[in-house]
Formats: structure tokens, sequence, C-alpha cells
């Protein structure tokens, strides 16, 4: 009887959900007007641009370089001084680890907003602190990467055994030595790999910080684009595409050396130590000064009480300019771009891994993704505009590429890290592989996959404020147009919404993936 | 140093009673054990004496000065004369066993030295010396995630050995070891407190083990003590009384004392 209950009700399970999640995306795909027969239409549009770019302009190459050089210092300096503060600060949100609840509320909540707004943003709001250059470029770059370190650093603290850290408190020992000496050991793999990851999305996100007037290639980018002259812009991704190339290969060794798969000798390591602390120091000590001078008091004061004071009429506006209409946008277009990024994504991480193809091919898709990624997503938003014009629908194209880049390689990753024997043991008794395949590697993969998933829309929603900027829908454009107007109440209201709405998904999210 | 223990009882905020009345005391040199079914209260007891947890009652004084009840840096004061070894050792798996003893020199170093692990060059000298003790000099590099469960437990007594300890408490020392692993555990501490004079207070599943290396036994039983005495002083019907299965507390109440 019992049993009956259960099946009766994991029927309705089974179907109410796939259907649920079709009708959503339907009717999401119907609000930000995704319009697949325009987009065939006009499909020639896709590659014009790129015809435009090739050959790329190598004789422009060499005035690329020093920006080139900022993008690289403000994504290095500001990465490591981000990491820095978050291995100093994270103790303090851990649960469970006998600091006081109130530094860990306060942390969590900073760390919360801050990770509201994507680094542009950030990089926005610091111009009007610092000055336009590199110096708010790196302080953003820095903001960006404390807020999530801190986060996943104090997650891993609070999963990771607490047991040599009691053993550490019952001999005497103060909590945050404790911790450095008890835990930190055990997390510190895993935090140095998600410090390279950071690195490597630093860079893509420091090559567009340039738009803002925050330093770097982006300025360029910018300039060449308005100027129609796509050569220079082909060499500009071309350089883009190297410095990602190198900065990729280069954090996977070092990756692999951290998890101790590679081994390097004692003077080598030394040597590797200096030249990292060398890179550090060069790109710090070169960095500008910030500029003050355009910074007022006045300014300041402006923008603190516009905070502050939010524009409630438009906050709590019905109206298709309301924020209500701006932010449901928003959640759309990164929920249709995730989903159609991961779709994609799926059978290319199957391609990607040397596991399931020959090595020539996986080497060819890891460059094919490479590439991909290495596009600062602005350049896409610029590509899709001539085909679907400004709107959301431009917004979800743009989303779902810069998604395939990141969603495939963590699913490559997620395949790679897979036990393949239960699926051995299956084909051993003889079974078939495709059923053997259903049975011991899709349940592996499906917990994984969804909380990569689930971490992607997350991006995405913060992302897609940045869509603004090629006018490609969402809650961006209204928000950049606002601060650059100096319209604080409405620019206030505008982060409010994004605050709450990332703290919204953050708990929808953190149910259903424990729901997994 | 002498442990006193006064009539020291525990209740947690679900209101489950771990101990009810405990009153004995250990002079110094002595090797105790403590014996007693399942959910008895015997970790509950240790994690009291070793400072995680504070007793609802009762006190307990280390050479008649008051140890319960304390906070903060006079509670690490007393806390640093007490070493504890564990069932599960508790020790930094990532971490090499050479760093793990060292890890023992921190409640004696300041803030900053502690941070950043700069134990000197006379602490290494005495960790190498105790992990040579132990039998495990050769492994000092190794990481213990890759040691056999009783060399890890060899580098936890390193480790409490290296606080020179008045009391060394020993909580089922040997429950996750193979019998003859566990002996040999065990002859290491008896070693230990025959070359030393260190106090040693064990709590263990193991009776036969209890019999055989400690030189008293206190028999806990629904978190109060009904035996206090010389090993061969433990008669069958004691033991049938303190291991009655009908009395004793039910088993999910010991998961509850982990807490």
């Amino acid at each position: 009887m019992n049993d009956n209950k259960t099946s009766k009700y994991s029927f309705v399970i089974q179907f109410a959900v796939p259907v649920s999640f079709l009708i959503l995306f339907f009717l999401a795909a119907n609000f930000t007007g995704c319009d697949l027969v325009t987009f065939w239409k006009r499909r020639s549009h896709l590659t014009d641009l790129v015809v435009d770019m090739i050959p790329p302009d190598f004789s422009y190459i060499q005035k690329i370089l020093l920006p080139l050089f900022y993008t690289i210092q403000m994504s290095v300096t500001g990465t490591v001084l981000g990491t820095f503060f978050a291995l100093v600060l994270s103790p303090f949100g851990a649960a469970n680890l006998e600091f006081p609840a109130v530094m860990r509320r306060i942390l969590r909540i900073v760390i919360q907003i801050l990770r509201s707004f994507p680094a542009l943003i950030l990089a926005l709001t610091a111009t009007f602190l610092f000055g336009l250059g590199t110096f708010a470029g790196t302080f953003a770059i820095t903001l960006y990467t404390f807020a999530i370190m801190t986060k996943l650093t104090y997650e891993d603290a609070s999963a990771a055994g607490k047991k040599a850290y009691q053993a550490l408190r019952a001999m005497g020992t103060s909590k945050y030595t404790a911790y450095i000496h008890g835990i930190l050991p055990e997390i510190i793999p895993g935090f140095l790999t998600n410090a390279l990851y950071l690195l490597e999305t630093n860079v893509r996100h420091s090559s567009i910080l340039g738009y803002v007037g925050a330093g770097g290639i982006g300025l360029l980018l910018n300039e060449k684009i308005s100027w129609l002259e796509y050569d220079k812009v082909g060499a500009i991704l071309l350089m883009l595409f190297l410095t990602v190339c190198v900065i990729e290969y280069f954090s996977r060794y070092l990756a692999a050396l951290i998890r101790k798969e590679r081994m390097i000798k004692k003077e080598q390591a030394r040597l590797l130590l200096l030249f990292l602390a060398a890179l550090f120091l060069i790109c710090t000590f070169t960095l500008s000064p910030p500029d003050f001078s355009r910074t007022s008091p006045q300014t300041l004061r402006n923008m603190f009480a516009g905070f502050l004071h939010p524009d409630w009429s438009f906050f709590f506006s019905a109206k298709k300019d309301g924020l209500g209409y701006l932010l449901l946008e928003t959640v759309c277009i990164a929920f249709i771009g995730t989903v159609i990024g991961a779709i994609v994504s799926a059978p290319l991480a199957f391609l990607n891994t040397k596991r399931f193809v020959p090595a020539p091919v996986s080497v060819f898709f890891n460059l094919v993704i490479m590439a991909i990624r290495s596009v600062p997503f602005l350049v896409y938003g610029l590509v899709f505009i001539r085909i679907s014009g400004p709107g959301a629908f431009t917004g979800v194209l743009t989303l779902a590429v810069c998604s395939i880049g990141l969603l495939t390689k963590r699913f490559t990753e997620a395949l790679d890290a897979l036990d393949l024997r239960p699926y051995h043991a299956l084909l051993a008794m003889g079974g078939r592989p495709l059923p053997a395949i259903c049975h011991s590697v899709l349940p592996q993969l499906k917990p994984v996959f969804t909380s990569i998933i689930l971490y992607r829309f997350d991006v995405n929603i913060r992302e897609a404020s940045v869509l603004g900027l090629v006018g490609a829908g969402g809650i961006g454009a209204p928000l950049i147009f606002s601060m650059n107007q100096y319209a604080w109440e409405k620019a206030g209201a505008i982060m409010l919404g994004l605050i709450l709405l990332v703290w919204v998904i953050d708990m929808v999210s953190e149910k259903t993936g424990a729901g997994n | 140093m002498n442990l006193q223990i006064q009539h020291i009882a525990k209740e947690f905020h679900n209101g489950t009673k771990a101990l009810a009345d405990v009153d004995f005391s250990v002079s110094q040199g002595e090797f105790v054990s403590v014996i007693g079914p399942s959910g008895a209260g015997k970790t509950t007891l240790f994690r009291i004496l070793n400072g995680m947890m504070d007793c609802t009652r009762g006190q307990v004084l280390l050479d008649d000065k008051r140890f319960h009840s304390l906070k903060g840096r006079k509670k690490r004061e007393l806390q640093k004369s007490i070493a504890t070894i564990y069932q599960d050792f508790c020790l930094v798996e990532n971490s090499t066993c050479l760093k793990n003893v060292l890890t023992a020199g921190l409640p004696d170093m300041g803030f900053f030295q502690g941070v950043f692990g700069l134990y000197g060059k006379s602490r290494k000298k005495e960790a190498l010396k105790l992990l040579d003790r132990v039998g495990l000099l050769e492994k000092a590099d190794e990481p213990v995630k890759n040691l056999s469960g009783g060399q890890k437990q060899r580098v936890a007594i390193a480790r409490a050995l290296m606080r020179h300890p008045a009391i060394l408490l020993a909580d089922e020392p040997v429950a996750s070891l193979d019998p003859v692993t566990g002996r040999q555990i065990l002859g290491l501490l008896k070693s230990i407190h025959e070359a030393d004079g260190v106090t040693i207070l064990m709590n263990s599943h193991n009776l036969d083990f209890s019999k055989e290396f400690s030189e008293r036994l206190i028999g806990l039983k629904n978190g109060e003590v009904v035996f206090d005495g010389k090993a061969a002083d433990l008669t069958d019907s004691i033991t049938r009384q303190i291991y009655n299965k009908k009395d004793t507390m039910p088993e999910n109440k010991r998961g509850v004392a982990y807490e």
C-alpha cells in the first residue's frame, strides 16, 4: 500500500517537473522575444563581422601590447589581493568555528551585496571614487575576487572536518591559529584551484573594463568597434585569445602541481614561486595611482544620498519601464541563455575529454572552446545585435554563447572525475553499452551537472546586467545610463533590486541544490 | 598534577542527561581506565576534562585550580597541560606528520608566529625526536593521509607528548584499530606512562585491554560511577552489572554526546 503511494507520487514528480519546466521555458522564451525564424533568415549576418576581421591588422599588434599588459596587470593584482583578503577574512564567515555570530552575519551580508554586481558595475562605481584608469579597474577586480573567494572558502571551511581543529583547540590553541593549522591545510588545494579559475575569468572581465573608463584593452576595443575598424578588432581578439591560452595552460599546470598530480624538484618549485612573486610585484608596483582630481566630495555625497534614498516610485512601478519588469526580463534572459548553453555544452563536453574521444579530437575542441571563451562577450553582443536587433533576444543569444565556455569546462571536469567502474561492472555482466551508460554514468552525472547549471544560472543573472552596454535588454542599460547621468536615486533603486533578486535566486538554488 | 572530579553532571539543551553524578579523583602517575557501555557518558566526561564542553553541575579541579566554566585565555592556559588522543586521530590529513606534531607547539606561541607557523629549530628537533620515539621518523615528511590507522595514532601520540602533558587523555584510542595494532598502541602508551610518569586517563570499549594495561578501573553506567578499584577486584558479577543491557541508555544518545 505504502509502495503504491510512493510510486504514484514519484510518477507525478517525474512528469510534473519536466512539464512545468518546459512551460516556464516557453513562457520565458516568448517574453524575451526569442524568434528563431528571424534568426534563421538573418543568419548570414553571423559571419559577416567575422569576415571583416580576417585578416587581422598585424601591424596594429604592437600598439595593443601596452593596454594588454594593463589588462593582465589589473587581473593579476586584483586576483592576488582579493584572494589574500578572502584568505584572511573567510574564517569569520564559517559556521561552527566559534567566532561571534555578529561578525559572521556582517561578513556574509557584505559578500552577498558585492556578489550581486558584475565586475563591470563595480568598476563603473570605482571610477567615480578613484578616477579613470587601471586603479579603478584593479579595485573592482579585487572586490569581485574577494566576494567570490570568501564565499567559496567559508563554505569549504564549514564543510571541512572539524576534528583536527577541535583537537588543536583542546590543547589550548586560539581559534584563528587553530583554523590556520587545523582546517586550512585541508581546504588549501581547492582554494588555490578556485583562485586560478578566477584569475582566468578575471582576464576576460578586465578586458571589457575599459568600456567604463577603468583602463586596459577594453578602451581600444570600444574605440575600434565604434570606428568600424574590424581588422584592428580582429588583432585585439587574436591577442586576447593568445593571452587566455597562455593563462589557461599555465593555470592547468599549476593546478596539477597543487593536486600533486605532477611533481617538480624543490629548486624548480622555488624558481616558480620566485617567478610568481616577481610577476605580482611587477604588476602591482607599475599600477597607476588613483586620480582624485575628478572626485569631488559633492559627487560622493550625492552618490551615497542616492543609494540611501532609492527612487521608490521606480522601484515599485509595474509599468514596462519599471524595475519589476526589467528584473523579470533579466531573469528570463539568464534562464533561457543558461538552458541553451547547457544543451549545447553537454555534447561538447563529451568531445572535449580524452576519456571518450581520441586525443586529437579533444585537443581540437579544447582550442575551440578556449576561443569561444577568450572573446569578450560584448563582441558577441555586437555580432548578435546585427541579427536580432537591440532587445532581450540578443541578450539571450549572447549569454547562451558565453555560458558554453564555462559550462563545457565544468562538464568536462565532471566527466574526467567520473567513476567508470560501475559502467565496466555492468558491461562485465553482459549489458549493452547504451543502457549501461544510462544506469551507471547518468545517475552519477545528474547531481553534478545540475549544480553546475544552477551555478551558471546564478552567474548569468549577475552578468546579464552588463548586457545593457550593447543594448541587449534587461536591467543593465538603465543601470549604466543612470550611473553615467549621476541619477543616483534610480541607480540605488536598481542596485537594491539586483541585490534582492540575487539573494532570492541564491535561496531558491540552495533549496533545490539541497534536494539533489 | 592531581585531577579532582567533584560530582559533575551534564545535561544537554535538548534535555538529554549524559552525566548524572560523577565523582572521583586521579593522582599523579596513575593509569586509569574508564569503562562502561555505549551511552554511559564516557566521551562526554572526556570532553569536559579537555575543556571542549562545560559541565552543568559540580566542578573539575586541576591541582586545586578550577578548570570548569572558564572562558577564553584562562581556559586555554589550563588546557595547555592536558593532551588528548582520539579514536579518529583528529589529525590534519593533508599536512605531513612533522607538521602535525609541530601544531602542538602552537598554544605556547604568539599570534603571528602561530599564524605563520614559525616553530623554530628547537621545536622541530623535539618533534623529530618524538616521531623517532613512536617509530615514525622516516615518515616525517609524508602526508598523514597516506598512513595506516595505527601509524596515525602514533603521530597523534607524538603530538600529545609534544605538549609535555600533566595528564594524557586517551578517548577510545584503539577502537578504530585492529586488535594487533591496538595492542601495540596501548603498549606504547604503557611504556610512555612508565618512562615519563605521565598520568593517563583512558576510555575504552575493550574491557580486556583495560584490565591488562591499566592499574585502576572506573566503571561508568547511566552517567554515574558504579565501580572504582583495581582490575583484579572487578568480578564477573560487577562486570555484568556494568554492561547490563537493560538499563543502558538508547544508542542514539551517544550521537548527541559527540556533538
